[in-house]
C-alpha cells in the first residue's frame, strides 16, 4: 500500500559514452528522463548548455516506422491463419533479438516489396474506379448506334445531350417540329432524372435548334476522345476491368506470399521503435561541447542498480530528495492481490505524492460490493473461470490484464454472495432441474433470500456503506496525523465519527441490544459531538459570529453522510435486479410443456442468462466503481498525479526478456 | 375470473412500471446516435461505445422487474387474479409510480449523459471509466426508485 518513493537523479558524463550509457539505462528501464525545457529559459543555464537532440533523425525513423506499420497492417489483412483471441507480445530473448537483427537485410527487402505491392494495388484501385465511372457515363447511351466520334456529316450536324425529366417531351417535339421539319429527334433512354436524346439537323440550322433546346434545359454531352459506338466502348472498358482484376489478384497473391514474414517484420518494427526512442530521448537532455546532462527521477529502491552502471561509465551523478512543491511522478506498488486494483485507481486519477495510495483500502470493498450487486454463483463462476482461463492462456499486460484480475476477484466474491443468497443462476438451476429432469435440488440460501427479506439485506448494505465511509474518513484522519495535524484529525474526523455513531445508537440502540443504555449513551454522544462541531468547524473564520455560524452550518453536513449511506442501497437493489430477472427467465422458460417446452427452457436459459450476465456484470462494475470514486474517495482522496514514465523499451509486438 | 376495479388498477400499476422502457428506448437511442457519429471516424470504438449505450437501458429492465413482481403477487402469471379491493389496486398503482416516472425521466437524461460520454471517448478513449461513472450518477436515482417501488409492492398485503 504505497506510493513508491522517488529520488531525483542528475547525471553528467562525457559525450563519448552517451550512446552506450543510454542503451544501458534503457535496458534497466527504471529512470525517467524529464524534459529540461525550463532550464533553457534560465540565462544562467543557457550560457553554458544547449538542448541536445536530433529531430531530423527522429523524423526519418518516424517515417520508416509508419511505413513498416503500414506493411504489417496490410499483411494482417491477408493473413488467413487463425488469429489469437487477444494480442499479446511475443517473448524473445536478447540473443534471439540480436541474431534476428543481424540478418534483417531480407526483412528490409520484404518491407520494400510489400510497400511496392501496396502502391500498385492502390494504383489499380484508382484505375478501376476511373473505368467504372466511364462505364457508368456511357451506360445510358448503349442504344445509340452512331459512333460517338462522328458529330457531323457533309451537310448535317449530330447533337447528343440530356434534358431534365420534368420537361414535357411531347411539347418539345412539337415545338421543334414547328421550328423546322428538317431535324430528327430520338429519345435514346430515360431515367428518373433526365432524358438522353440525339438530334440530327442541317448544319446551318444548328444554332437555332440549340437555342430552342436550351430553353428546355438541354445540356450537350460529348465523348471526344472515344471512337466507336457506346456499346463497343463499354465492352472495351469491361475488358480493361477484367484485366485489372487479374492484375489485382496477382498483386494480392504477392502480398499473401509474404505473410509468413510478418513476425520478422514486427520484430523489425520494434527494433526501429527502440532506436527511435534512443534518439528521441536526447531532446530531454542538455549538452555542452563535450559533455551531456541528464535530470530525472528514479525509485529509491533502484538506486543501486543504476549506480553500478554509472560508476562503470565514470559519470558524475547525484541522488537528491525531492523538494517541496516538485511534481514527483507516481508509481504504485502493491501486493499481488491489491495490485490489479491499481487499474481502478488509475481510471480515476493517480494520487499526488503528498496524498496516499487508496488502492489497498479500496480493493476488498470493490470486490465485496461487486459480489453483492451481482450475487449469483453461476455468474460468479463465469467471471472467475473466464478470467482465470484467459489469464492462464494469454500473457495479457497493462490495464486490460489488471482488469481481468479485478474481475477474477469480483467473480470469487460473486460466488460467495451467491451462496449466501442461495442464487444459482437465480432460481434457474433449481427450476431447471425440476422441470427438465424432475430432480429436486436441495439448494437453499446460507444467510438470507433477498427477495423474501429485502429489509435485512438493506440494513446490511447500509452497515457495509457505513464501514466503507468510516474507513475513508479514517484515511483522511491518518493523513492529517501523518502530516502533523493531530488537532485537525480529532476535530474534522473524530467528531464526525461521534456525530454519526451517536444518532445511530440513539435511534436504533434499543433494537441492537434491547434494554441496554445504548440510546441514552447515543443521545449524549450526539449532543456532545454536535456542540464540539459547532465550536470547531468554524475555526478558520476570524470573528466569533462567523465561527459560530459556520459551526452550526457544518451540522448540515450530516445530510451529506445520510445521502452517502443511502447510496449503498444499490447493493441490495442491483442484487435484486439480477435475482428477479433470473426468476422471470425461469418462468418464461417453463411456460410451454412437453419436449418443445424443455427445448424452449434451454434456449431461454442460455440466451436470457447471457444477456442478464452481460448487463448486470456491466452494472456491477460501474456501480462498484462509483461507490469507490464518489462515496469513498470523496472522503479523503485527491487525484492529479502524473504517472512515472521510465525510459524503457516501448515495444508493441515483442517482449525482450532480460537474461539474469 | 371476475373483473374488479382493484385488479384493473393493479395491472395498470404493472403497466405503468414497465413504461420506464419508454425512457430507456429514448436514452439508448440518444446514446446510439452519438455512437454512430464516433464509429464513422473509428470503427474500433464499437465495444466501448456499446457499453455506454447500454447504460440507459437498465431503467426499462427495472420497470419490467417491478411489473413482474406486481403480476406475480396478484396472480396474473399463474392465470387467476386474486380478488383485489379497489384500495389494494390503488396501492399497487401508487407503488409503481417511482419506477415508472423516475425510471422514464432518468433514462432520458442518462441517455444524454451517455451521449456526451460517447463523444468523450471519441476524443479520449482512455477515459471511458469516467464517462461511465458520470452516466451511473444519473442511474442512482433509478436504482433508488426501483428500491422504493420494490419495498412498497413487497409490503402490500393481499
Amino acid at each position: 500500500m504505497s506510493i513508491v518513493k522517488m529520488n531525483k537523479i542528475n547525471i553528467i558524463g562525457l559525450d563519448g559514452i552517451k550512446t552506450d550509457l543510454l542503451k544501458r539505462i534503457m535496458d534497466l528501464g527504471v529512470v525517467e528522463i524529464s524534459s529540461q525545457d525550463s532550464k533553457l529559459t534560465d540565462p544562467e543555464w543557457v550560457s553554458c548548455v544547449k538542448k541536445d537532440g536530433n529531430e531530423e533523425e527522429v523524423f526519418t525513423f518516424d517515417v520508416r516506422i509508419s511505413q513498416v506499420s503500414e506493411v504489417i497492417n496490410s499483411l494482417e489483412k491477408y493473413d488467413t491463419s487463425k488469429r489469437p483471441l487477444f494480442n499479446t507480445r511475443k517473448p524473445v530473448t536478447k540473443d534471439e533479438f540480436i541474431k534476428a537483427l543481424d540478418q534483417n537485410d531480407h526483412v528490409i527487402e520484404k518491407v520494400a516489396k510489400v510497400l511496392e505491392l501496396n502502391k500498385s494495388l492502390s494504383e489499380l484501385c484508382t484505375e478501376e474506379n476511373k473505368t467504372e465511372a466511364a462505364i457508368l457515363s456511357l451506360k445510358p447511351w448503349v442504344q445509340y448506334g452512331i459512333p460517338l466520334n462522328i458529330t457531323e456529316t457533309k451537310y448535317t450536324n449530330i447533337i447528343i445531350g440530356t434534358i431534365p425529366a420534368i420537361v414535357n417531351i411531347d411539347e418539345l417535339k412539337s415545338q421543334l417540329f414547328n421550328a423546322t421539319d428538317r431535324c430528327v429527334m430520338d429519345v435514346i433512354n430515360s431515367d428518373k432524372d433526365q432524358y438522353y436524346c440525339s438530334f440530327i439537323c442541317l448544319s446551318e440550322e444548328k444554332e437555332n435548334i440549340l437555342e430552342l433546346l436550351k430553353q428546355y434545359g438541354f445540356t450537350p454531352v460529348t465523348f471526344k476522345e472515344l471512337k466507336g459506338t457506346a456499346e463497343e466502348n463499354i465492352m472495351q472498358y469491361e475488358n480493361i476491368l477484367k484485366d485489372i482484376s487479374v492484375k489485382r489478384d496477382a498483386v494480392e497473391n504477392g502480398i499473401k506470399e509474404l505473410v509468413s514474414f510478418k513476425e520478422e517484420i514486427q520484430l523489425y518494427h520494434d527494433y526501429l521503435v527502440i532506436e527511435r526512442d534512443k534518439i528521441k530521448i536526447l531532446s530531454n537532455m542538455l549538452k555542452t561541447d563535450t559533455t551531456f546532462y541528464i535530470e530525472g527521477w528514479i525509485p529509491v529502491e533502484c538506486r543501486e542498480k543504476v549506480q553500478k552502471v554509472l560508476d562503470e561509465y565514470q559519470c558524475w551523478y547525484e541522488f537528491k530528495e525531492p523538494q517541496e512543491g516538485e511534481n514527483i511522478p507516481i508509481l504504485l506498488k502493491n501486493n499481488s492481490f491489491v495490485a490489479p486494483f491499481d487499474s481502478i485507481t488509475e481510471l480515476y486519477s493517480l494520487p499526488t505524492a503528498s496524498n496516499i495510495d487508496p488502492t489497498a483500502a479500496m480493493a476488498p470493498f470493490y470486490a465485496i460490493f461487486f459480489g453483492m450487486m451481482l450475487g449469483d454463483v453461476g455468474y460468479g463462476l463465469m467471471f472467475a473461470l473466464g478470467c482465470f482461463i484467459i489469464l492462464k492462456k494469454f500473457d495479457i499486460e497493462g490495464t486490460f490484464g489488471k482488469m481481468l484480475r479485478v474481475f477474477f476477484w469480483g467473480g470469487i466474491s460473486t460466488i460467495f454472495w451467491g451462496v449466501m443468497y442461495g442464487s444459482w443462476f437465480g432460481d434457474g438451476l433449481v427450476v431447471g432441474a425440476k422441470y427438465l429432469f424432475n430432480i429436486n435440488l436441495p439448494i437453499s440460501y446460507l444467510w438470507v433470500d433477498p427477495l423474501k427479506e429485502p429489509m435485512t439485506v438493506l440494513i446490511v448494505s447500509f452497515v457495509m456503506g457505513l464501514i466503507h465511509l468510516f474507513v475513508g474518513m479514517g484515511m483522511q484522519g491518518y493523513m492529517l496525523i501523518r502530516d502533523g495535524h493531530l488537532g485537525d484529525a480529532l476535530m474534522d474526523v473524530g467528531l464526525w465519527y461521534l456525530f454519526i455513531i451517536g444518532p445511530i445508537l440513539w435511534l436504533a440502540g434499543g433494537m441492537i441490544i434491547p434494554g441496554s443504555p445504548l440510546p441514552v449513551i447515543g443521545k449524549w454522544l450526539t449532543i456532545a459531538a454536535a456542540i464540539g462541531l459547532v465550536l470547531t468547524q468554524g475555526r478558520a473564520k476570524e470573528k466569533i459570529i462567523g465561527k459560530l455560524t459556520s459551526g452550526v452550518l457544518a451540522l448540515y453536513g450530516i445530510t451529506g453522510y445520510l445521502g452517502d449511506v443511502l447510496s449503498y442501497s444499490r447493493l441490495l437493489a442491483l442484487g435484486l435486479a439480477t435475482g428477479v430477472i433470473s426468476s422471470v427467465l425461469s418462468l418464461i422458460g417453463s411456460m410451454a410443456g412437453g419436449i418443445p417446452g424443455k427445448l424452449m427452457f434451454v434456449a431461454v436459459f442460455i440466451f436470457g442468462h447471457t444477456l442478464n450476465f452481460a448487463i448486470n456484470g456491466l452494472g456491477s462494475f460501474v456501480h462498484s466503481a462509483r461507490l469507490q470514486y464518489v462515496e469513498f474517495f470523496g472522503k479523503f482522496y485527491e487525484g492529479g498525479g502524473d504517472p512515472f514514465n521510465p525510459f524503457t523499451k516501448k515495444t508493441k509486438y515483442i517482449k525482450i526478456k532480460e537474461e539474469i | 375470473m371476475e373483473f374488479t376495479i382493484g385488479g384493473f388498477l393493479a395491472i395498470l400499476g404493472a403497466a405503468n412500471a414497465s413504461m420506464a422502457g419508454i425512457g430507456s428506448a429514448w436514452g439508448v437511442a440518444l446514446a446510439g446516435m452519438a455512437a454512430g457519429g464516433v464509429i464513422s471516424e473509428d470503427p474500433k470504438k464499437f465495444g466501448p461505445t456499446l457499453m455506454l449505450q447500454a447504460l440507459p437501458g437498465t431503467q426499462g429492465i427495472y420497470g419490467l422487474l417491478i411489473a413482474f413482481i406486481i403480476m406475480n403477487k396478484i396472480g396474473v402469471l399463474a392465470g387467476n387474479i386474486a380478488p383485489l379491493t379497489t384500495a389494494q389496486g390503488l396501492m399497487f398503482l401508487a407503488a409503481s409510480l417511482p419506477s415508472g416516472i423516475t425510471g422514464t425521466v432518468s433514462a432520458i437524461w442518462q441517455g444524454k449523459v451517455a451521449a456526451t460520454g460517447v463523444q468523450l471517448i471519441g476524443k479520449r478513449p482512455e477515459e471511458i471509466a469516467k464517462a461511465m461513472v458520470y452516466a451511473a450518477m444519473v442511474e442512482t436515482y433509478a436504482v433508488l426508485a426501483l428500491l422504493a417501488s420494490f419495498l412498497m409492492v413487497n409490503g402490500i398485503q393481499i
